[in-house]
C-alpha cells in the first residue's frame, strides 16, 4: 500500500536510484502483460477461436480509441503503443486488488500505479510521444504553431503552460484514482481486524467486496481514459487546423 | 514526494532512476509484443478484411453470371418450345395429307374395280345369251328335224312338243 510517508528500499546502480518496489512491480505487470498477449496470440487463423476473439476484441477497443481522435494517417503508428499502454496500465492497476507482497515495512510487490513516480513516467512517455509525432508530422515551424501559437498567437504562454498542466493532470490522475482506491481498501481491511474492534469483520468482507469490486472498474476506467487522452494530446500537435 | 513531482532534487535522484527504468521496461514490453503479437495478430485482420472484401466482390460476380445463365436458359427454352411446335405442325400436317392421300387411292381402287367388275359381269352375260342362243338354234333345229322324221299326227305332235318343252324344263 502505497501511502506517502512509506518506507521504501532502494538500490544504486549507474550514479542513479532506483525502488526496489517499483522495479519488481513494473516487471511484473510487463511480465503479465506480455504473457497474456502471447498466449492469446498463439495459434492465430483466418477464422478465430476463443483465445484469438479476445485478442482481437482487445485490439479492435485500443484501435477504436486511437481513429476517434486520430487520421489513420497518424493513428495507424500509435495503435501498438496504445494497445500496449492500455493494457500495461490496466495490468498495473488490477494488480494490487489481488497481490501485495510486503517483507517487514516495505511492500515489494503492488500496483506500480500507486507509485506516483510511475505515473509520472508513463505520462512523460505520452507527452514525449505526443510531441514527437507533432514534429514529425508537421516539422517544427508547424509543430510549433500547431502547438503554442493557436487559436492565435498571443496564447503562445497559457499554451506552453498547459503542456505542464496536461502532464501533471496525466500523471495525478491515474496516481490519484489507484492509490486512494488501494487506500481505502487498507483502511476498510484495518476497520475489519478483529483484534481492533470486535465484530466489524463481517461489514468489513461486504464493504470490501464492493470496494474492490468498484476498484476494478475504476482501474479499468483509467486506463482508457490514459490512452484516450494519448491520442487526443497527440492530435492536438500533429493535427493542423 | 514533492522531489518526485518536481524532478528537482538531483541530488536524492529516486525520480529519475525510477522513471528512466519504467519508461524502459514499456519500451521493452512494446518491443516484445510488437514482435510476437501485434504483428501476426494485425496482419491476420487485414487479411481477414482483405478476404472478406475479395468473397464479396466473387459473390457479386457470381450472382450476376447466375442470372446471366437464368435469363440464357429461359431464352433456349422458349426456343425449344416454338421448335416443338413447329414439328407438331408439320406432323399433324403429314399425317393428315398422307390420309387423304391413303383415302383418295382406296377411293380409286375401289372405282376401278367396280369398273372391271362391271366388264366381266356384262361379258359373262352376253357369254351367256351367245349360248342361250345356240342352245334354241341347236333345239330348234332338233325340232324341224323330229317333225320331218316323222309324220305325226295332231295328238302325236302335241304329245311330242310337250316332250321337247318337258326336255327343255329339265335341262
Amino acid at each position: 500500500m502505497s501511502f506517502l510517508d512509506e518506507k521504501s528500499a532502494t538500490f544504486q546502480l549507474l550514479g542513479l536510484t532506483f525502488d526496489w518496489s517499483i522495479v519488481i512491480s513494473t516487471v511484473i505487470a510487463a511480465l503479465i502483460v506480455f504473457l497474456l498477449v502471447f498466449v492469446l496470440s498463439r495459434n492465430l487463423t483466418m477464422k478465430p477461436g476463443k483465445k484469438q476473439n479476445v485478442l482481437e476484441a482487445i485490439v479492435d477497443f485500443t484501435d477504436g480509441i486511437v481513429d476517434s481522435s486520430l487520421p489513420s494517417s497518424i493513428g495507424n503508428e500509435l495503435k501498438l503503443t496504445a494497445f500496449t499502454l492500455f493494457l500495461f496500465i490496466f495490468v498495473s492497476n488490477e494488480m494490487g486488488l489481488a497481490v501485495q507482497v510486503a517483507f517487514g515495512d516495505v511492500t515489494y510487490v503492488k500496483s506500480p500505479t500507486t507509485n506516483p513516480i510511475v505515473t509520472m513516467g508513463l505520462a512523460l512517455l505520452v507527452v514525449g510521444l505526443a510531441n514527437f509525432v507533432g514534429v514529425s508530422k508537421l516539422g517544427f515551424k508547424g509543430y510549433f504553431k500547431t502547438t503554442f501559437m493557436s487559436p492565435m498567437a498571443f496564447l503562445l504562454p497559457i499554451n506552453i503552460f498547459e503542456q505542464f498542466t496536461n502532464y501533471l493532470t496525466l500523471a495525478l490522475r491515474l496516481y490519484g484514482n489507484i492509490m486512494a482506491g488501494e487506500m481505502l481498501l487498507t483502511l476498510i481491511t484495518n476497520w475489519g481486524n478483529p483484534s481492533h474492534l470486535g465484530l466489524t469483520i463481517v461489514p468489513a468482507f461486504f464493504l470490501s467486496m464492493l470496494w474492490q469490486a468498484f476498484s476494478l472498474f475504476i482501474g479499468a476506467i483509467q486506463a482508457f481514459i490514459f490512452v484516450t487522452l494519448m491520442s487526443i494530446y497527440t492530435s492536438e500537435h500533429a493535427v493542423a487546423e | 514526494m514533492l522531489n518526485g513531482i518536481l524532478l528537482v532534487n538531483a541530488g536524492e535522484q529516486l525520480a529519475l532512476g525510477n522513471m528512466l527504468f519504467v519508461l524502459l521496461t514499456f519500451v521493452v514490453l512494446l518491443f516484445f509484443i510488437g514482435k510476437f503479437a501485434w504483428k501476426p495478430i494485425t496482419k491476420m485482420m487485414q487479411d481477414r478484411a482483405d478476404k472478406i472484401a475479395n468473397d464479396l466482390d466473387s459473390a457479386e460476380s457470381n450472382k450476376n453470371e447466375a442470372a446471366e445463365l437464368v435469363s440464357k436458359r429461359n431464352a433456349e427454352l422458349q426456343a425449344t418450345q416454338a421448335e416443338a411446335t413447329t414439328i407438331i405442325n408439320n406432323a399433324k400436317d403429314t399425317a393428315s395429307k398422307r390420309s387423304d392421300d391413303i383415302i383418295a387411292q382406296a377411293r380409286d381402287n375401289a372405282s376401278s374395280m367396280k369398273v372391271k367388275a362391271n366388264a366381266e359381269i356384262a361379258q359373262e352375260r352376253s357369254e351367256a345369251m351367245a349360248d342361250v342362243k345356240n342352245e334354241v338354234a341347236d333345239l330348234s333345229v332338233s325340232i324341224a328335224q323330229k317333225i320331218i322324221q316323222k309324220e305325226l299326227k295332231l295328238d302325236d305332235q302335241k304329245a311330242l312338243i310337250d316332250a321337247y318343252i318337258g326336255e327343255l324344263e329339265a335341262k
